[in-house]
């Protein structure tokens, strides 16, 4: 299992080309270099198995009840085996786009299908992770209005507004408690981090009064195959997380963050964007667009340095979405309320008390009876992962599609032991 | 009526009524290939000579334009956002960017005049 | 040419709200969502189909400056979907995450071994993160110390991803010039190197394929001005057991886990980060660290001088476990790596120095930088086109910005000495062929299924996704 092809006969037909003895003449200040690596042995391919499969077996997988950003959907099986081709898997930015149609055009129906979900008019190719996406919106709202205050709507994901609180430092922009005339934009999350599901058309127009933009952050974006779009109430940008679309939860990465926009800050999106164009003869193909905004052109005037996307995972959510239709999407969505919501109501059967105020889709907080820690060593003892402790005896539980029958009566079970 | 100047960063700057007309050059607009977007300042802006006040993007650059004297924008062509390319087809005209009001018109002297440009150029 | 919504004849966008029997109030509902449904076989069809108008790794040489397109190990990928690293939610409790936590600690400590740093966070999702990172921990640091520092130096010839990021941290960049040689001189940086200076960013070896000649001096300078030296490691393919930046002076270093340990480039992504550096900075690295007890891994929350997080859990494991595979499986010999990607780029750098201009008159790192400009303007773009119509892919063009018609060509450790010598020859065949027929190259390609696409339209007739025909 060596991936270097170069035979000790061809090493010394090229050392004689570039006419020198050996590589070690390549290798720059012989001062500069180092001594012999402390890392372990070689292992071939067998070895390698064994050994990360140990790893691997040293994890439990226990049956989920939790979200908070990151959601245990059923990822249909049509999406690893186009992923693993080689054209898709082993392709570069493109920036070729006479041999690189196949990931343009998946972009191209990933930057519609956010437009369909959201109901915005233009979207880009992806950015990171839905936090980092956030923060590029405060960055993008901070720029264009020439303001550096941020207001955040208490539900937002505490992570978030982590990540969030760290772009913005950096940036110099201040995350403030008032909407007002420094007020570069105003952030909600949608369904928020407990889930509830609000009509933010009131956030929305405070925020147009004050001349601010308003963003909405969708964490779970199955939500939005039930929901109200963020577009319908107001929102300038909408920003989140694609990983409830067939990616898997992987321990929490790499995931897949959007952004998308109204018609008039198309020229202020972050990252990259792909466009329908035609070629000497007519012919419809994709390109990358409007790159003169990119790190590589703009260099120090750019408001962005994001260079990667997260192509390959917008690619899966493209197929997810084309595999589930729109049948397939309402079906996830549903099942996924229905299943939260009759564990809530078993919950409250056994002393549960329900705490959400508003509507909710697949999370809710409900206060148990004992402290949280001593609910979820139950839980977990029956390899049930029930839940994030929000401390004071309350918990955030999350269901989806994947939550069975049988699931939900072991968990309702273990807590009334 | 006073003549149009010339910067060596290829801005062009005509006085009338005491406010200063600001574009690019045809030979910029030339350099700069199709342009897609153009990023303009507020009015009320204020900015030095050569502070950077817009910026031009054509499909594979991105180009500064800078100031040509110390004023104040008071208005600027926002026709531009929807059309950027009349900078190409109309470079001294309909593709004009900025008005300036300036505070320090003795700037304008140490510009190049028509002739002094075309030289700069190569065009003689 | 059809998009997937093109599948769907009957696709309307009409969802009645009675037909979600949920008890949602209705104004919470939506009453349209405009998707196709289409069924498996058309899906796998058009996406199938879709992918054989790429080209990748898999199937020819793809020799892109600074993106290190190396092989992608097949056995990785598989690794990566085993269930116990998969299926593994970030909030599980550490008792029941060892395997990830371990797989994590390890390869923070390869890595500090390679880099031959002290402290590490793998939490950036891709390079351009860790240089925001560590621009976000300098401020931090220097704020920390009372000394306010507004500039960064980045030489002419860096990544724009580095001024870029400058610019995000509210930093003012000052721009050094290369020489002739393609290093930094030294009474031109000693010219800028002021009290004000905070961070100086270098690559090495740099854009330009080069190593750093004045590297000791650099970072002699910046210590005792008190400024901290941060190595852009996207070239780290040239150093993997050959030398350590550690070793070299810098205070932090990143590594594009995507270029240099073979994680696949996916289309444009995912990538994954390292963000290497010095113990007195470790402090500021981001939440949570991943730690080693006794016997035990965990996370560690508790840095009180954390600049915060950069991604909303750990960072990209599935990355991660790929390069910690193509680590363990190279093991101590990885340095063949390196010795192979510099001498593959020498070789066809050799090859092809009788038919380009070489701008620098050195032996190059693992990649180098040729101009065509003795072939006319536009003369790099002309043949990136060309060389399509032979089924290779064209190197990176006009890059770095310091080189007329620049040819930036990285070939890695992974071609063969007979796919190197078939490229040099399509080169050598086309750089003819623009003196013979010119008219035919500025045309190209002419085999691929599309001609040159009109960018100049894609931007001022911008058409951006898919509209449904019917009113929504």
């Amino acid at each position: 299992m060596d991936y270097v092809p170069i035979t000790n006969k061809d090493q010394k037909e090229m050392l004689a080309k570039i006419g020198i003895n050996s590589i070690d003449d390549l290798v720059g200040d012989v001062k500069l270099r180092c001594g012999k690596l402390n890392l372990p042995p070689p292992m071939s391919e067998m070895e390698l198995v064994q050994h990360v499969t140990a790893l691997s077996e040293k994890n439990k997988i226990p049956r989920y009840f939790v979200g908070g950003g990151s959601y245990n959907h059923y990822s249909p099986a049509v999406i690893d085996h186009m992923v693993l081709r080689g054209e898709f898997l082993t392709a570069y930015t493109p920036y070729q786009p006479e041999v690189s149609q196949g990931t343009l055009q998946s972009i191209y129906e990933f930057q519609s299908y956010i437009c369909l979900l959201t109901g915005m008019d233009v979207s880009n190719a992806s950015l990171y992770d839905g936090a980092s996406a956030l923060a590029e919106a405060a960055l993008l709202s901070s720029s264009h209005l020439r303001r550096n205050h941020v207001f955040v709507s208490k539900g937002l994901n505490p992570r978030y507004l982590q990540v969030l609180k760290t772009y913005c430092e950096g940036a110099e922009i201040e995350i403030s408690d008032k909407i007002d005339e420094k007020t570069a934009c105003v952030i909600a999350q949608y369904p928020d981090f407990f889930g509830n599901i609000e009509d933010l058309q009131t956030l929305a127009d405070e925020a147009k009064k004050a001349g601010a933009l308003f963003v909405t952050c969708v964490t779970e974006l199955t939500s939005l195959a039930i929901l109200k779009p963020p577009a319908n109430f107001g929102s300038d940008i909408v920003v989140g997380e694609g990983q409830s679309l067939g990616i898997p939860i992987s321990y929490g990465g790499p995931y897949l963050g959007f952004i998308a926009v109204k018609q008039d800050l198309l020229k202020k999106l972050p990252g990259r964007i792909v466009g329908l164009t035609t070629d000497d003869k007519g012919n419809e193909g994709f390109v990358l667009t409007f790159r003169a905004r990119e790190q590589d052109i703009r260099r120090e005037r750019a408001t962005s340095n994001i260079t990667t996307n997260q192509a390959l995972l917008a690619l899966s959510a493209t197929i997810y979405l084309a595999a589930m239709g729109k049948d397939g999407l309402i079906n996830v969505a549903k099942a996924s309320y229905k299943q939260a919501h009759i564990l809530h109501e078993k919950l409250k059967e056994v002393g549960f008390e329900p705490l959400n105020d508003k509507p909710f889709y697949n999370e809710f907080v409900v206060k148990a009876t004992k402290p949280s820690e001593e609910i979820l060593s139950s839980l977990l003892k029956k390899n049930i992962l029930g839940g994030i402790n929000l401390g004071e005896n309350k918990l955030l539980v999350c269901c989806t599609e994947n939550n069975s029958a049988q699931d939900i009566e072991d968990y309702v079970s273990a807590v009334n032991e | 009526m006073s003549e149009i100047q010339f910067t060596k960063e290829h801005e062009w700057i005509l006085m009338k009524d005491n406010i200063g007309l600001v574009g690019i050059t045809d030979f910029a607009q030339k350099q700069l290939g199709d342009i897609v977007s153009v990023e303009l300042p507020s009015v009320g802006n204020e900015f030095k000579q050569n502070d950077a006040m817009a910026i031009i993007d054509s499909v594979k650059a991105s180009s500064d334009i800078y100031c040509p004297i110390d004023g104040k924008v008071v208005a600027v062509n926002e026709e531009l956002l929807q059309s950027p390319e009349l900078i190409n087809k109309s470079p001294f005209e309909s593709g004009w960017i900025v008005k300036l009001e300036p505070s320090n018109i003795s700037q304008l002297e140490n510009l190049m005049t028509e002739e002094q440009y075309k030289k700069f150029v190569g065009e003689d | 040419m059809k998009l997937i919504f093109d599948y769907d004849e009957n696709i309307t966008g009409h969802v009645p709200s009675e037909s979600i029997d949920l008890d949602l109030p209705k104004h919470l509902m939506r009453s349209d969502l405009p998707l196709p449904n289409v069924n498996e076989v058309d899906v796998v069809r058009h996406y199938t189909n879709l992918s054989r108008k790429n080209f990748g790794i898999d199937l020819g040489i793809y020799p892109l400056g600074s993106c290190t397109m190396k092989y992608n190990p097949k056995v990785n990928e598989n690794l990566a979907r085993l269930n116990g690293f998969s299926q593994l939610h970030p909030l599980v409790p550490a008792s029941f995450s060892q395997g990830t936590l371990e797989l994590i600690w390890k390869l923070q400590q390869y890595l500090k071994e390679i880099t031959g740093m002290d402290e590490i966070t793998l939490q950036p999702a891709a390079g351009s993160q860790c240089e925001l990172l560590g621009l976000m921990m300098a401020k931090k640091y220097f704020k920390d110390r009372n000394e306010e520092r507004k500039k960064v130096i980045i030489p002419d010839y860096s990544h724009g991803t580095n001024p870029a990021t400058s610019s995000m941290c509210k930093f003012q960049t000052v721009t050094v010039q290369s020489d002739t040689r393609g290093n930094i001189p030294l009474n031109k940086f000693r010219d800028v190197l002021d009290s004000d200076v905070a961070v100086v960013m270098i690559t090495n070896p740099n854009t330009l394929g080069l190593f750093e000649e004045n590297l000791s001096e650099i970072s002699d300078l910046a210590r005792s001005n008190g400024t901290l030296l941060y190595c852009d490691g996207a070239n780290m393919n040239a150093l993997l057991g050959i030398g350590k930046p550690g070793e070299q002076g810098f205070d932090m270093v990143h590594l594009n886990l995507h270029k240099t340990f073979s994680t696949p480039h996916g289309g444009g992504g995912p990538g994954g980060g390292a963000l290497c550096v010095r113990s007195f900075l470790a402090d500021y690295l981001p939440v949570p660290r991943i730690v080693k007890g006794d016997e035990k891994f965990s996370m560690d929350y508790d840095k009180k001088k954390s600049v915060g997080k950069v991604h909303s859990f750990y960072g990209n494991f599935g990355m991660l476990l790929r390069a910690y595979s193509y680590i363990m499986s190279w093991g101590s010999n990885i340095s063949r790596v390196s010795k192979n990607a510099l001498l593959n780029a020498n070789y066809l750098q050799s090859l092809l120095s009788d038919v380009f201009e070489q701008p620098y008159n050195r032996k190059c790192a693992h990649e180098f930088v040729l101009s065509s400009k003795n072939l006319g303007a536009r003369s790099a773009m002309n043949i990136a086109k060309r060389i399509m119509d032979y089924g290779l892919h064209p190197p990176t063009i006009y890059f770095p910005l310091i080189v007329e018609e620049a040819l930036m060509i990285e070939p890695t450790e992974t071609e063969s000495k007979e796919s190197l010598d078939n490229f040099a020859s399509v080169l050598k065949k086309i750089s003819d062929e623009l003196v013979k027929d010119p008219d035919f190259i500025k045309k190209s390609p002419h085999t691929t299924k599309l001609g040159r696409l009109d960018e100049v339209k894609a931007a001022r007739e911008p058409n951006l996704r898919w509209l449904p025909k019917f009113k929504v």
